[in-house]
C-alpha cells in the first residue's frame, strides 16, 4: 500500500542527475582555470601569509585557544563543584539530624538567622560544648561578677 | 607514464617537505589541472575553480609532512582527497551566504527550466540543460548533499571510495546518498 512505484522515481532521478552534469564547469574554464598565469605565485602568498599569521600566534589565535579551553574548564568547574559538595557533606548522618554541618551552607543561614534556634546550635556544635558546660561558664561568670 | 628521469610524486613531495620550493612548484605544475577537474565538478566560473586551485595547494603544503606514500598512486588519492575537502568547505561556505538569495527562480526562469526538463523526457541525451540554472537550483541543496551526489552522479566514485575521500563512514555515505537523492527529487518533482 506504501511502496512507492520506482517509475516515479526514475524521471525525477534522471533529471537530477542532467541537473547535476549540467552545473559542471566545461573544460576549456577548467583548462583556463589551471592555466591560469600567477597562480603559482599566488599560492606562494597565500602559503607565506598563512606561516606569517602561524609565526605571529598574536590575538587572532585567542579566541580560538580559548574556544578550545572551554571543555576543559568546564570540566575542571564541575570537578570542583563535586569536590565541594563532596567535602562539605555532613560526616555522621546521626549527628546531621540535629547539628547542622560546620562550613554547609546551612552554618551561614544559622548564624545570620537569630531567630533561628540553628544559632545556638552552630555555635554549640563548633566550641565541642553540651548545655551543661554553657551552664556552668554561665554560673562561674555571676559568680566572679558577684566578687567584683 | 612519467619518463624515468622525472622524479615520483613521492620523492618531489619529501624534497617539499624538506624546503626544496622548485620542488614544489614541480608538484604544482604536474597536479593543478587534476585539482581544476575536481573543482571544476562543483564550480563553473573560472576565478572559483582558480581559489579551490589555490587553497588546495596551500593546505598541501602545510599537510606535507604528514604523507607517508608508498606508491605513485597515492598521492593522487591523498591531493584528490584536499582537493575535494576544500571543494565542501567552499560549498559550504557559499551556501551560508547565499543561503536565501540564489535557490529561488523567476517565472521566467521556472518556465524554461520545466521546458528544458521536459524535453529532456523525450532525448535524454540531447538534453541541454541551462548551466546558470542547473547551478541555481543546486544552491538548494545542502554542501553534504550536493557534495555527495557529486561524486557518486557526475564523477562515478564508488560509495566506499567517497568515504575515503570525505573521511566518512560508509553508512554515513548511504545514508546521505539515499537523503540528497530524495531531496533532489523532490525539487524535480516541482518542475516536472
Amino acid at each position: 500500500m506504501f511502496k512507492r512505484n520506482p517509475q516515479n522515481r526514475e524521471h525525477p532521478d534522471r533529471a537530477g542527475k542532467l541537473v547535476l552534469r549540467a552545473a559542471v564547469a566545461d573544460e576549456q574554464e577548467i583548462e583556463a582555470a589551471s592555466e591560469s598565469p600567477f597562480l603559482f605565485t599566488r599560492v606562494r602568498a597565500r602559503i607565506a601569509e598563512r606561516q606569517r599569521e602561524n609565526e605571529s600566534g598574536g590575538w587572532q589565535s585567542l579566541p580560538l585557544i580559548a574556544w578550545r579551553a572551554i571543555p576543559a574548564m568546564a570540566l575542571v568547574a564541575s570537578l570542583a563543584g563535586g569536590l565541594m559538595l563532596w567535602t562539605a557533606r555532613p560526616a555522621n548522618t546521626e549527628n546531621a539530624a540535629n547539628t547542622p554541618a560546620v562550613g554547609f551552607g546551612m552554618y551561614e543561614d544559622a548564624l545570620t538567622d537569630t531567630t533561628d534556634p540553628g544559632v545556638e546550635q552552630t555555635v554549640l556544635s563548633r566550641n565541642n560544648l553540651s548545655h551543661e558546660d554553657v551552664l556552668n561558664i554561665v554560673i562561674e561568670r555571676g559568680e566572679v561578677e558577684k566578687k567584683k | 607514464m612519467q619518463p624515468a628521469t622525472e622524479p615520483t610524486d613521492d620523492v618531489l613531495v619529501a624534497a617539499a617537505a624538506a624546503g626544496d620550493e622548485a620542488a614544489f612548484e614541480d608538484l604544482f605544475n604536474r597536479h593543478r589541472r587534476q585539482v581544476g577537474r575536481i573543482a571544476g565538478r562543483f564550480f563553473a566560473q573560472r576565478e572559483q575553480i582558480e581559489e579551490i586551485i589555490q587553497d588546495t595547494f596551500t593546505k598541501l603544503y602545510f599537510a606535507l609532512h604528514t604523507y607517508h606514500g608508498t606508491h605513485e598512486a597515492s598521492f593522487k588519492a591523498w591531493l584528490a582527497q584536499i582537493s575535494v575537502n576544500t571543494c565542501y568547505d567552499q560549498l559550504r561556505r557559499v551556501r551560508r551566504r547565499s543561503e536565501q538569495a540564489l535557490g529561488e527562480l523567476s517565472e521566467n526562469e521556472t518556465k524554461d527550466f520545466s521546458t528544458q526538463l521536459r524535453a529532456a523526457r523525450s532525448d535524454i541525451e540531447g538534453a541541454l540543460i541551462s548551466r546558470d540554472l542547473a547551478l541555481k537550483l543546486l544552491t538548494r541543496l545542502s554542501a553534504e548533499d550536493r557534495l555527495v551526489l557529486t561524486l557518486l552522479d557526475v564523477e562515478g566514485f564508488s560509495v566506499a571510495e567517497i568515504a575515503e575521500m570525505t573521511n566518512w563512514s560508509i553508512s554515513k555515505v548511504k545514508v546521505r546518498a539515499h537523503r540528497a537523492r530524495a531531496h533532489l527529487r523532490r525539487i524535480m518533482r516541482k518542475f516536472l
